[in-house]
């Protein structure tokens, strides 16, 4: 060989320092600070004896509390990477374990989020005993399922779908597993978990709001953790019009730094990682990728990893033969074996796992006794006044821990409403309770057991899913009609689309429910019709993701097709027809997708909404939700999760998964 | 081919290093049939040779590569390296792929360097060694250059600078210079005869996998021919003339037509004798992929050519500059179809195919159809259907879950799509490619 190589050290990064530093390293130390005050916050004590946690609706208190919310969406990200990277890695390795996870996934990442947060708290309080750490790990945990399954899917797509030449030039270079999940898994990954993770990270905005303010067993009052979430809670309860200005200002800000300082550098960053033949023509940018690049300062942590890498003992070269990638792999006997057991195994936890479900929803002799099908068991104090519970209390009456008194437990204590005693009588009259007239009737009437699900409520269930899937295909139309010539007219025009472009993501990430206080004052004052001005509400955060990909379809249509139309000088409907509308089906199917399953969730926000006293309520699964989530997790909200997980599953079973063959099939660019 | 020349190179042939004994490769189906793709494969690559794998496209030639590195198990049988059971990649082996595989997140540089990681060589060694490897194959100054930076054959470079750094004892090569146009490929395969030559790299042994009959002529001492369906080795050929070898040298010529002499026996041809007894149900035959145009457009040009309907395949090749891989399917179809005859590596027109060049369009779709329902069970099978079903319609799935009773879901789709596209020409039926559906033209047909 020649004498002539360049020497080694040429291209070894040298510790070093560059003027860019002065910005980077001051950067760096602020960022590290903020988060030992985060820190320092969420691990407060907290037990019976810690009062209420509650907020200040004093201004100056936005910065603390904003850091406090960024913790949380921090940690969140962090933990759904975490569990993207070992679940999704774990289903795309193991056959057995994908079909597990794989449907598990799915119908995880319909279910409404929301419910989650009455499920875990009690759970994470009981795990961090004595410490504020529960309750955050609670609100975090909230936010976590906002985001972990999408990107989990994303990432075992991605797995699953790496080109097998790649997979036979790692084996035949044999990298080890770590080392070919770091450099071939992960990086080919890179740009659709990115793309996902900024998804939920938006969407995250949206909960972060919701998941503040946590009910805690044992005490008659919500907890407000410190955070922007719990401030916008606190204001809309006092109607504080100045707090909400402050609270969407602190919001803006934080997505906005969020935005600069995280997301674009990443995007760009994530531009290496894209296959593709040839150089795009436009790549992201992004000055503070920029900044970090000519900063000496990411050199030097690679020099310090390498040079940590160096004190390590080498690795032992390795003699033995690699694994081999098998196109589809003989099956011996013995695994076959094992896949029956397996699948038997799953089968049977399966069955129990619904078994068990039922019998919580149900109760003893699932919803059925004395060969009837059992009526709903009213709870009689709606109220959930306190007061009034603990009245009922020195009566004899059993009352929940949630506050509820069930009209069983009031027959029971009555014996089945024929004897009532003077006080009972006076405290069943009380407007608040709101007990049958005739409480005889009304005992007589064979009831499911206290908390229990009666098999009527499952109907009014399915109908109030029914009308919520109802407000989410009219408005997720509505706003495809309206965005969609919108995004058209942008997307022809590149300097206007790159001016909006990143405008529409920004706004999908600012939270809509933010909003919704306006609404709710406009239709107060004004007497509105309620399924006009605040069904729109759910789509509200939803409708951008409509927007921006309808722009980066019209975007990506090819200018020959662009010049072929115009020179067959095509018009009007026929222009949409021929060309519009084929080009931009595939992006637009992607956001539909996006903007439907944002816009269920929303409707557990949307459909209650309130400001001050006024509280409008639309009926529908996300209402039914809403209403029965004020307490420890119980069978009402399990009825409506399932019910309205089953629906999204169904609907994009049935909706969007054919939509998106079609799109793939038939519309493809390429 | 013994030839006058003094064979320079390959005096020092030695021991076997790379050999497989009794090789099987069983592929299930989509249906879970059994297929044959290699068929008792035995070969040995013996120090200080380079062999070339020949075969149609089909011929389970890629697929005898990666179970000779280790990177799928055969059925029965063993490949043993050195002694040694290959029972997965082994150190020692480096391949170089067709579409070059490499890692577009990584520099030049760091496609080169991983190619050590598993090696153990210590950090300042693996630089210098990946920088020697890039200057060795003429990539210098591209070191931090990302792989969609440069152009196919300077990726094929890293693709090579990436095996190469490895010091492998020998060199798989899957196709290694058909993705690069013909200017680029002469240049690189040169290059790394050079270097092998010269013997600038340490490699002992190499095996390329190729359809193209010059190139395997160009560079091999040793020319493996497989046949299709099952893959079987049916011929070898040694090769001594030196390198570098001139094109036009009356012994490489030579070389050359032996090759396709052999290529065109017809149990190398793509749809082997057995397939191609016509009277029975045969709908398992697969289908060359050629269009309808290039038939005809060979078969007019075998007519108007300087023998009159007879010609030379190298030739003919080089004329229509085709690739050996374009032109078979298109000879085999031609065959198939009874226009034309391939033998001894010519090409001689059969009188029906003589009138087929002769006739004008309307006369041509007539002798086609004729032939497509007489030869081609497939298409016969599909008019039947069609003429059975009350709308005269049938959706393509229909025929491609037959046809995966037979062979691979690839090698199925193609097959029908091949049927179809003949099908239509001949307007025995139509296709409409939105709805996935087939159906009798209007008028009957």
């Amino acid at each position: 060989m020649r004498a002539t190589f360049p020497d080694a050290g040429v291209l070894r990064p040298r510790f070093k320092l560059t003027p860019w530093d002065l910005v980077v390293v001051p950067l760096v130390i602020v960022v590290i600070l903020l988060l030992t005050i985060a820190f320092r916050g969420a691990a407060q004590p907290f037990d019976a004896a810690t009062p209420d946690l509650t907020v200040s609706l004093d201004p100056r208190n936005l910065p603390y509390y904003g850091l406090r919310t960024v913790f949380r969406m921090f940690l969140a990200v962090l933990l759904s990477l975490l569990f993207t990277f070992t679940v999704a890695t774990l289903a795309a390795k193991s056959r057995r374990a994908e079909v597990v996870i794989i449907p598990a996934l799915d119908f995880l990442q319909s279910l409404p989020i929301l419910g989650f947060l009455t499920v875990t708290t009690a759970i994470f309080l009981g795990v961090f005993r004595g410490s504020l750490l529960g309750l955050e790990a609670a609100s975090i945990f909230a936010i976590f399922t906002s985001q972990a399954w999408n990107m989990a899917f994303s990432f075992y797509h991605s797995l699953i779908t790496t080109p097998r030449e790649l997979r036979e030039a790692a084996a035949v270079l044999r990298l080890s597993p770590w080392k070919k999940f770091w450099k071939l898994e992960v990086p080919f990954a890179m740009p659709s978990l990115i793309w996902n993770t900024m998804m939920s990270v938006s969407g995250g905005w949206f909960f972060v709001v919701a998941s503040e303010v946590i009910s805690v067993v044992g005490r008659d009052n919500d907890q407000y953790l410190p955070g922007v979430g719990s401030y916008i809670a606190l204001a809309i309860e006092q109607a504080n019009v100045a707090a909400m200005v402050y609270a969407g200002l602190t919001l803006l800000i934080i997505v906005l730094i969020y935005d600069q300082l995280i997301f674009r550098p990443i995007v760009a960053w994530a531009e290496k990682f894209k296959v593709e033949q040839s150089e795009a023509q436009e790549v992201a940018q992004s000055w503070m990728l920029r900044l970090w690049q000519r900063s000496g300062f990411a050199g030097n942590l690679n020099a310090i990893g390498a040079a940590v890498q160096r004190a390590l003992p080498p690795l032992p070269v390795r003699e033995d033969p690699g694994p081999r990638v098998e196109v589809r792999p003989d099956r011996r006997p013995i695994d076959r074996v094992i896949d029956r057991v397996w699948y038997a195994l799953v089968i049977t936890v399966t069955l129990w796992a619904v078994w068990f479900l039922a019998v919580y929803m149900f109760g003893p002799g699932l919803g059925f006794g004395d060969g009837r099908v059992l009526a709903a068991n009213p709870n009689v104090n709606s109220g959930l006044d306190p007061e009034i519970a603990r009245q009922f209390a020195a009566f004899g009456v059993t009352v929940n821990a949630d506050q509820t008194v069930w009209l069983s437990e009031v027959c029971a204590a009555t014996a089945g409403g024929t004897q009532v005693s003077g006080g009972m009588a006076g405290l069943l009259r009380d407007e608040r309770v709101g007990a049958p007239e005739d409480l005889a009737a009304a005992c007589a009437i064979p009831m499911a057991p206290a908390g229990k699900v009666a098999w009527s409520e499952v109907l009014t269930c399915l109908w109030l899913g029914l009308l919520t899937t109802m407000r989410v295909v009219i408005w997720i139309g509505i706003s495809t009609l309206v965005w969609t010539p919108i995004g058209v007219w942008i997307g022809l025009r590149p300097r206007v689309a790159q001016f909006v472009q990143p405008l529409a993501q920004f706004a999908a990430a600012f939270p809509a429910n933010l909003l919704f206080p306006i609404a709710v004052v406009l239709i107060a004052t004004y007497a509105l019709p309620q399924n006009l001005f605040q069904a729109p509400l759910m789509i509200l955060g939803a409708q951008w993701y409509i927007l921006f990909n309808v722009i980066a379809g019209t975007v990506a249509i090819p200018n020959d097709l662009k010049e072929a139309t115009r020179v067959l000088d095509l018009r009007g409907w026929a222009w949409w027809r021929k060309l519009i509308i084929p080009a931009i089906f595939p992006a637009f199917v992607t956001g539909g997708i996006t903007a439907s399953g944002g816009s269920w969730n929303a409707s557990i926000v949307s459909e209650v909404v309130s400001w001050g006293g006024t509280t409008l309520t639309l009926s529908g699964l996300g209402a039914y939700i809403a209403h029965w989530s004020t307490g420890e997790f119980n069978p009402h909200v399990g009825l409506g999760m399932l019910v309205m997980g089953l629906l999204v599953l169904a609907f994009n079973r049935l909706f969007w998964r054919r939509l998106y063959a079609l799109a793939e099939t038939r519309f493809r660019l390429d | 081919m013994a030839t006058t020349l003094t064979p320079k190179t390959t005096a020092s042939v030695g021991k076997a290093i790379l050999s497989a004994r009794n090789l099987h490769k069983i592929f299930k189906t989509p249906e879970g049939n059994d297929l044959l793709v290699l068929d008792n494969i035995n070969l040995d690559l013996a120090e200080g040779e380079i062999v070339a794998l020949l075969g149609r496209s089909g011929s389970g030639k890629s697929t005898l590569l990666r179970c000779l590195i280790g990177l799928i198990s055969p059925s029965t049988g063993e490949v043993r390296y050195r002694n040694r059971l290959v029972t997965g990649p082994m150190p020692g082996m480096a391949m170089v792929f067709q579409s070059f595989a490499l890692f577009p997140w990584l520099t030049v540089l760091e496609n080169v360097e991983l190619g050590l990681e598993t090696q153990g060589v210590p950090e300042g060694e693996r630089r210098r060694r990946a920088l020697a490897a890039i200057d060795l194959i003429g990539l210098d100054g591209f070191e931090s250059a990302y792989p969609k930076e440069l152009s196919g054959g300077m990726r094929q470079r890293v693709g090579f600078a990436r095996a190469l750094v490895t010091n492998p004892d020998v060199l798989l090569m899957d196709e290694p210079f058909s993705a690069l146009d013909v200017l680029t490929a002469e240049n690189l395969r040169a290059e790394l005869l050079d270097l092998w030559e010269e013997r600038r790299i340490p490699t002992k042994a190499i095996l390329m996998v190729t359809h193209n009959i010059e190139e395997a002529a160009l560079m091999a001492d040793r020319v493996l021919i497989l046949s299709s369906n099952p893959g079987r080795i049916i011929s070898s050929q040694q090769i001594d003339l030196p390198r570098p070898r001139d094109r036009n040298d009356p012994a490489f010529l030579a070389t050359v037509e032996t090759i396709y002499r052999a290529m065109t026996t017809p149990e190398a041809a793509f749809v082997s004798a057995a397939a191609v007894g016509f009277d029975h149900a045969g709908l398992g035959m697969r289908l060359p992929e050629a269009e309808v145009a290039r038939i005809i457009g060979l078969i007019e040009r075998v007519d108007a050519g300087p023998d009159r309907g007879r010609d030379d395949l190298p030739v003919l090749a080089a004329d229509m500059q085709l690739d050996a891989d374009d032109l078979f399917p298109i000879t085999d179809a031609a065959e198939l179809l009874g226009f034309a005859q391939t033998r001894e590596g010519d090409i001689t027109l059969l009188p029906e195919g003589v009138k087929l060049a002769r006739s004008d369009i309307q006369e041509r779709k007539v002798i086609f159809a004729e032939h497509l329902m007489n030869r081609v069970p497939l298409v016969a099978h599909i008019r039947r259907v069609l003429a059975t079903r009350p709308d005269h319609r049938a959706p393509r799935e229909r025929f491609l879950s037959e046809l995966e009773d037979f062979m691979g879901a690839d090698e199925a789709e193609r097959t029908l799509d091949t049927a179809i596209d003949w099908g239509r020409y001949a307007e025995l039926f139509e296709y409409d490619a939105r709805e996935g559906r087939l159906r009798l033209p209007e008028n009957g047909g």
